[in-house]
């Protein structure tokens, strides 16, 4: 089976989609689909779900860091989650007429679509527990607000669990970061990682509102929030909490402009080998940042290739 | 059950499992609070959902640092007991309840 093309699948006009949701009713499958909404509802699910789906070679690769069996049971507790989580969202593209088997397996790595920041290898239990903290910090941020605005009905409720699965993630996180920075050379290695990790996490949150790409995401409701204000609501939840544990973060709250703002060259350009934002060059296009993004980074083919080995070998044996 | 015991398990209902937000109370978790006046210690006998529960660590620090805010607690031992084994049958109905409400089966 192939993906089937939108236009067959969703036959409402833009206007009735649009007049639907006006009447404050929610989109609940095809029948209610315009082509527009249906590859929009795809783009975005499809991102989140693969974000979900690489982050668990991810945090496996650093969850071999852990420092005793039962930390390490926690660790892949999260990992279960996060394959749990890109399962709903790879089910909800197969019942949107996706192939759901040659969305996961037979893709070539650099077509997955999850934030660069997982092609950077975490290599330390420092790293694992930063990345719970800062990037399930912004899948949770993105998540809440589909979570509260999303117009697509069957996403929206799923949501609900997946939240509050989010949360024992951010309380992982959180709880080590704070009990390793209280150990001063505990807190130099974090301090190196998050120097990286954080910057990286900002451009999570993609291009600036004013250059962004797909203004019906708001118009059709697949989010409440632009690029922008999302940014600013994981800031206002990493910077305080960063700065209570003593750890340095390039960002701080501005009274007069009533907003965070980053305190060093952004974006900037990312030595992905060394693992080093080469600050002191300032600051870079956005069209360089989305050539590093569109090239993928180190862990993309290594990562797609453990989740993808098992599917292939079999196809391979059987033929 | 003593006063001091009674507002021991009042505190612990403040306490919410780290995923699902109904307390270690309504979740049937605690299988018995003891207060030893003498010792001025709190023992806690307390079960898991499962043997291979990621929070473990972490309900025992909230249910430590909690209990430890009560005037009369200056220690609290807490004893992970397997007997009895967790089932369902443990939640109490407004914890099962909400649980409902977000979609988890109870």
């Amino acid at each position: 089976m192939t993906t089937t093309e939108v236009d067959e699948l969703a036959q409402k006009s833009e206007d009735e989609v649009r007049e639907h949701l006006a009447a404050g009713k929610l989109v609940e499958g095809l029948a209610h689909m315009s082509p527009q909404y249906l590859a929009g509802i795809r783009r975005i699910l499809t991102v989140s779900a693969d974000t979900e789906l690489v982050s668990a070679p991810a945090y496996l690769r650093a969850a071999s860091h852990a420092p005793a069996l039962n930390n390490f049971g926690s660790a892949v507790s999260i990992i279960q989650d996060e394959l749990a989580h890109a399962h709903i969202g790879y089910r909800l593209l197969g019942d949107l007429g996706v192939d759901m088997n040659a969305l996961i397996y037979e893709r070539e790595p650099s077509a997955f679509k999850y934030p660069y920041a997982f092609d950077v290898p975490l290599d330390s239990w420092h790293e694992l527990v930063l990345a719970n903290a800062l990037y399930d910090q912004a899948g949770f941020v993105l998540l809440s607000d589909v979570h509260r605005s999303s117009t697509f009905g069957p996403w929206k409720r799923a949501l609900a669990k997946v939240d509050k699965e989010e949360t024992f993630h951010l309380r992982h996180g959180r709880t080590w970061v704070k009990k390793l920075a209280g150990d001063p050379a505990e807190k130099r290695r974090l301090q190196d990682s998050l120097d990286w990790m954080f910057i990286l996490t900002l451009e999570w949150f993609g291009l600036p509102d004013e250059r962004k790409l797909h203004g019906i995401q708001l118009e059709y409701g697949f989010k409440g929030m632009g690029n922008d204000d999302l940014r600013q609501a994981w800031m206002a939840e990493v910077v305080p909490f960063m700065t209570e544990v003593g750890l340095n973060v390039p960002a701080h709250w501005d009274e007069d402009l009533d907003r965070y703002v980053i305190d060093c060259p952004f974006p900037a350009q990312f030595d992905e080998e060394r693992r080093r934002w080469l600050l002191e060059d300032g600051a870079i296009s956005w069209d360089e940042v989305m050539v590093r993004w569109k090239g993928r980074g180190p862990m993309n083919r290594d990562y797609v290739a453990r989740l993808q080995r098992g599917y292939r070998s079999r196809l391979e044996a059987a033929a | 059950m003593s006063e001091v015991e009674a507002r021991l398990w009042t505190a612990l209902t403040e306490i919410e499992d780290p995923e699902i937000p109904v307390s270690v109370v309504g979740l049937g978790l605690i299988v018995a609070v003891r207060y030893d006046a003498d010792r001025r210690e709190a023992e806690v006998e307390l079960t898991f959902t499962s043997m291979g529960c990621p929070a473990m660590e972490f309900i025992q620090d909230d249910i430590r640092e909690r209990l430890l805010r009560e005037p009369e607690v200056d220690e609290v031992l807490i004893e992970v007991v397997w007997d009895p084994v967790w089932t369902r049958s443990r939640i109490r109905e407004d914890a099962r309840a909400r649980m409902r409400s977000l979609g988890i089966v109870a």
